[in-house]
């Protein structure tokens, strides 16, 4: 993970052990009731200050309404992409390629917003490598279309991540970024289309149960924090969770999925770049901050604004204004993105420039605010 | 706390945070060698983070330029390889355990053993032939012909997988002296499916993928420092002894001390991670230019070149050199304090050893000269025959394995979703691996069955605590 930039700049003004033992002593002379924000033992009635925030309504509402809602959108519309491959296969139209196409889209959308929280079974199930691996293994994948095995969903859930999933489904749906031709996709495509989308719709359903009631329950892991989770012994680690998700997907976007084609000038490092889809997904990946940030994903509920505002007003104000911001720059970048790597750099550069800030914001004031606080 | 906005300048503010809060003692670095008393694991190294990132986070105390190197590394590390050609990351097997660094060490963490319905992910099985002499002659295993030193359970669409392996266990209940059961899961391994028969006296040992986190501290440890806790003959006779391997380091053409790995068989941090992608990935660097399929009919085609440069070499390298170490959590709490008394008094911290400083690693001075809370002393003991894997590799016999670090122990379910210990996931959680020692931490493990209840948790909570 490309985590904490902000860690080295405290480095550089407290580098001795001796500054960190000043700042220490001073911290333990006058603030010791600031501290134990990460008591995990969830043990507070020693702490006798009145900021005490009790952060359950706003993890329950982070895991359910949040979470929990993204990726059931996620796995419906995963649904409707494989009825929609299934429709290609029995009618390889032109209409039919193009409705498949958008259900990809559509199906994208709830996948990267998720990335602001991959955390808990989307990774310990191995299920992000499942959805999402890159680059697409086109050796792999030739040979096996060239092969005479039955391309059941059985035999392609048993291939490499990186023959599956949402790349391999796009490079087969669109190819090249170009227009497709319906009556281009052979009969192999079609068949290995249909049995790899079955196999994402599979880990969609995995994903959704992971943190469903009538699963695993993951959801109760976080909302329960501080008060009986198996995983989160105290409320201020779940919340420290909630803000570490949305600073690994601000520094993947901005150092990341943007900076590294662009440093390069080279397109085979773009994400989506089959269908040309990345702003879409670059701005999804920056609502998806919005959405942990506001506790909202259709609905809307309590979320880390309402915790942010009641201990710094403007900085919730310009936080939100940052992060909408962001979304804004990325989407005044000309479509396709990698033509605009080297067309439109300036705009690139600006896009870079507003995610990297709310990746400073998340880092230098609200992570800094969360480990400050005392949670319930 | 953001009346202390005003007080303190941001940086010096975050810094308190990072490196005191969630703890009302301030600095106290120095300790014995039996207590840690600080929750500083990796001296300045350490983070404060107790999410699921919590083994991913560069050492605070990277200079800019080496912060920069650190994240060159992190990439490379995520970066998934194919076969080739491709334009992005060629070069996979053609046989193989895993695409990617981090699939196996999931979040620079812990991997598993899989579940019932699960292939090898993060677990994998050595091979080698017996030897027909003395057993431990301190050279490397012997390679089974077709198959290596490894058993590379996948494969390129166009190659065969070397076989796969089958794990049943056989459950066993052990009764504590207060009458508590504990289940311990047996398991047997069982290479099945292989592309052409293996020898019948084959010898298998599972491995699964250790935590990385903390590793250049490791390095840096000075070679006097770790030799002064052997004691091959038990001289002082309190049956823990502690030996050394010695093994064949590629870079230096010579005998030196191992300190990685779950048999302390590779000496230096390069030579594990370029190792790794031979071995793992079937990818030939400038230390190992032949692939591990050499020999096989498996392998096709042979580029002369290295598949990963030097310089991705020495990024991913310094990478795994300098992740932080997550500070301890709750130390003053009384229940983790018994526990640690009696982690002591049960003589676990005459293997892993709480305190060690770490002298000079060359480039790398943000793990220099740092005390550290390790607990180990990255020599091998004999754990007894129920962990035998029976595989000796270099002078470690096939009872010996080198003392685990412990430090983070008590945030792998958080970070990698599982509690599976010891070299290959077989303990589900944290008692079932105390009582699964055995040999030399024989006295050890009956000390913890005579506790009570109470102390048993409060060995657990000290545990968890790292």
């Amino acid at each position: 993970m490309k985590l904490y930039k902000v860690w080295t700049l405290f480095d550089a003004a407290c580098k001795s052990k001796f500054a960190i033992g000043l700042c220490c002593l001073l911290l333990a002379s006058t603030f010791v009731v600031g501290c134990g924000s990460d008591d995990e033992t969830d043990e507070h009635d020693d702490h006798d200050h009145g900021e005490v925030f009790d952060a359950s309504t706003m993890l329950n509402n982070f895991a359910n309404t949040v979470v929990l809602a993204t990726y059931t959108d996620l796995d419906n519309k995963a649904g409707e992409l494989l009825s929609a491959v299934k429709a290609l296969a029995a009618d390889t139209s032109q209409g039919n390629l193009e409705k498949a196409q958008q259900a990809w889209k559509a199906t994208r959308t709830p996948w990267e917003q998720s990335e602001s929280f991959l955390f808990g079974p989307v990774d310990t199930q191995g299920l992000d490598p499942a959805l999402d691996s890159w680059p697409v293994d086109h050796v792999n994948l030739q040979s096996v279309l060239d092969s005479g095995d039955d391309l059941t969903v059985d035999f392609v859930s048993g291939l490499e991540d990186t023959q599956k999933g949402f790349h391999t489904i796009e490079f087969l749906l669109f190819r090249d970024g170009n227009q497709r031709k319906a009556s281009d996709i052979t009969d192999r495509e079609l068949e290995y289309l249909v049995s790899t989308t079955e196999n994402l719709k599979t880990s969609t359903s995995q994903l959704r149960l992971a943190w469903a009631p009538e699963g695993e329950n993951f959801s109760s892991a976080v909302a329960q924090a501080g008060t009986g989770s198996v995983i989160y012994p105290s409320q201020s680690s779940a919340v420290q969770e909630m803000v570490n998700g949305m600073i690994v997907i601000a520094d993947e976007v901005a150092n990341g999925k943007i900076s590294d084609p662009y440093n390069e000038s080279d397109t085979t490092l773009v994400e989506s770049q089959f269908s040309f889809n990345s702003i879409s997904d670059f701005q999804d990946n920056i609502r998806g901050i919005q959405n942990v940030y506001m506790g909202k994903f259709m609905t809307d509920g309590q979320g880390l604004n309402e915790f942010v505002n009641s201990h710094d007003p403007d900085l919730d104000a310009r936080f939100q204004q940052e992060v909408q911001a962001a979304i804004d720059a990325i989407g005044a970048i000309p479509d396709p993105f990698r033509d605009s790597i080297t067309a439109n750099r300036g705009a690139v550069q600006a896009a870079i420039d507003a995610v990297s800030k709310v990746q400073q914001t998340l880092e230098q004031d609200i992570l800094t605010l969360v480990q400050s606080s005392e949670f319930n | 706390m953001k009346y202390f906005h005003s007080l303190l300048s941001l940086t010096c503010l975050v810094s308190i945070l990072l490196s005191a809060c969630d703890s009302e003692s301030p600095v106290t670095v120095e300790s014995t060698p039996v207590f840690a008393t600080s929750e500083f694991s990796g001296g300045e190294t350490t983070v404060f983070d107790a999410s699921s990132h919590a083994f991913s986070i560069p050492a605070p105390n990277l200079s800019p330029a080496a912060f920069e190197k650190h994240l060159e590394g992190d990439v490379e590390f995520e970066a998934v390889f194919v076969t080739a050609p491709a334009v992005v990351n060629p070069g996979l097997g053609p046989i193989y355990n895993n695409v990617s660094c981090i699939n196996c060490h999931s979040r620079d963490g812990r991997g598993r053993p899989p579940d019932s319905d699960e292939g090898l992910v993060s677990l994998l099985f050595r091979l080698s032939l017996p030897k027909t002499e003395d057993s431990i002659d301190g050279k490397p295993p012997i390679p089974v012909p077709g198959f290596g030193t490894q058993l590379n359970n996948r494969a390129i669409v166009d190659a065969d997988p070397e076989g796969k392996v089958k794990i049943d266990y056989t459950e066993q209940t052990l009764t504590t002296a207060d009458g508590t059961r504990v289940h311990l899961r047996y398991p047997n391994y069982t290479v099945t499916e292989t592309y052409q028969p293996l020898p019948e006296d084959v010898e298998v040992s599972p491995r699964v993928a250790p935590a990385v986190f903390g590793l250049g501290l490791l390095e840096a440890i000075p070679e006097d420092v770790i030799l002064a806790y052997a004691d091959e003959a038990d001289a002082d006779g309190d049956g823990i002894s502690g030996k050394p391997n010695y093994v064949w380091d590629v870079v230096a053409q010579r005998y030196t001390l191992g300190r990685f790995g779950w048999k302390a068989n590779q000496p230096t941090l390069l030579q594990q991670v370029a190792a790794a992608y031979n071995d793992d990935m079937g990818i030939t660097t400038s230390l190992f230019r032949t692939e591990n399929s050499a020999g096989q009919s498996q392998l096709t085609e042979h580029s002369a070149m290295p598949e990963v440069s030097d310089e991705i070499l020495d990024v991913v390298t310094f990478y795994v050199q300098t992740l932080a170490v997550p500070a301890r959590r709750n130390i003053d709490d009384p229940q983790v304090k018994q526990g640690e008394q009696l982690f002591a008094e049960a003589q676990c911290a005459s293997c892993h050893i709480p305190t060690l400083r770490t002298g000079v690693l060359a480039g790398v001075p943000s793990v220099s000269n740092q005390t550290i809370h390790p607990y180990t002393d990255l020599l091998l003991h004999d754990m007894g025959p129920e962990l035998a894997d029976n595989r000796p590799d270099f002078h470690a016999n096939g009872r010996e394995w080198r003392t685990p670090p412990l430090w983070g122990i008590g945030l792998v379910k958080r970070v990698n979703g599982h509690t599976n210990f010891l070299h290959d996931g077989r303990a589900r959680d944290l008692m079932e691996a105390i009582l699964w020692h055995g040999g030399e931490a024989e006295a050890s493990r009956q000390a913890v069955e005579q506790m009570s209840k109470a102390e048993r948790d409060a060995l657990i909570v000290f545990l968890e605590s790292l």
